[in-house]
């Protein structure tokens, strides 16, 4: 009989017999599914290399417990601050912490380029500043009925600015640690006049330097 | 729709639409990375959220970890001068390696899990 706790035995009395057989958890939500695991592993080992079943299963479940490992720092961390949500941040914090540093790069390097291409939905919000007023604008002028002429010049005094609000490097300002290095191009960033509709244009155009080191509190 | 380009080939597996197509399931992750944190929460403390990244931080950390694992064990195959690697191979090199000392146990359970439900047998 597999003991589940107090808590599963107690339901699984007051469900009586039709699910009884029910364990607490699904086998399949516990753990990643092994098919992607194989595959995984398969990345790094050459193409003679046989894997037993019981090596498949072990690291699938080895995954799960490391996501645990890491959640449980993160989440500890969260309660110390607290704060009610583990974010990125308290992820890779984690890892450092738990002594996987070296995976903090690439992850963090991952995860800004899933921002750059995910980000134009709703997680970076494009603020346009309106243009501040314009003493020298000549009121008296004859207005120009289309306007026109006015949009080049108001355009190039309109500033980007592209923020992650609140992120998650908990930082409150402009992609912390990213923006301040330019990566997504900062409150410095100049358009250039081009047109409003060209949503990151540095984060488009420009590969990152990536040689700072990744710093953590 | 996946999208081939500048970013696609840059990271083992690329980006593409979300985490690529091949990635590890979202909200699995999202589901383990829960258990664990209503766990060590004690009665009363509020059930913690997860950001949306979270769990995209995790779908390559755990790539990255299973790399990592599969490729020490594999060290020990060839040094056994075999070609198919076994469980016996994963235990060693979590033996073997400082950071996977939160494996030991896990391993070293002969036969199923402790925390119930699974049923499963490893031989």
């Amino acid at each position: 009989m597999v003991g589940g706790g107090g808590g599963a035995a107690a339901d699984r009395d007051a469900n009586s017999i039709k699910s009884a057989a029910a364990p607490e958890v699904r086998e399949q939500d516990r753990f990643m599914p092994i098919a992607n695991v194989i595959r995984i592993m398969r990345r790094v080992l050459p193409a003679y290399a046989k894997i037993s079943d019981d090596a498949k299963e072990t690291i699938q479940e080895c995954v799960s417990e490391y996501i645990s490992f890491i959640t449980g720092e993160a989440n500890e961390r969260c309660q110390r601050e607290q704060r009610k949500t583990i974010t990125a941040d308290d992820v890779l914090w984690a890892m450092s912490k738990l002594g996987f540093d070296d995976y903090v790069h690439p992850l963090a390097l991952y995860l800004r380029q899933y921002r750059q291409l995910e980000g134009g939905d709703h997680r970076l919000p494009i603020v346009i500043k309106p243009p501040p007023p314009h003493a020298p604008q000549n009121f008296a002028a004859v207005p120009n009925p289309n306007a026109n002429a006015n949009a080049v010049p108001a355009m190039q005094q309109y500033q980007m600015h592209q923020y992650l609000g609140h992120d998650a490097y908990g930082n409150g300002t402009v992609g912390g640690y990213y923006a301040a290095r330019g990566v997504f191009g900062g409150p410095d960033h100049e358009s250039g006049g081009s047109s409003s509709s060209q949503l990151f244009p540095a984060a488009m155009q420009a590969m990152p330097n990536f040689d700072h080191p990744f710093g953590f509190k | 729709m996946r999208q081939a380009g500048a970013y696609s080939g840059l990271l083992s597996g690329g980006i593409g639409a979300r985490t690529g197509p091949h990635s590890l399931p979202l909200a699995r992750i999202k589901k383990i990375m829960k258990r664990s944190a209503s766990g060590s929460t004690a009665a009363g403390d509020e059930v913690r959220m997860i950001s949306g990244e979270a769990p995209i931080v995790f779908s390559k950390a755990c790539e990255l970890f299973v790399e990592e694992l599969t490729r020490r064990a594999w060290a020990v195959t060839v040094r056994g001068k075999r070609r198919t690697l076994h469980k016996d191979d994963v235990a060693a090199a979590i033996a073997a390696t400082d950071i996977f000392d939160f494996l030991v146990e896990l391993v070293s359970e002969s036969n199923g899990n402790s925390s119930g439900g699974s049923g499963r047998v490893l031989s």
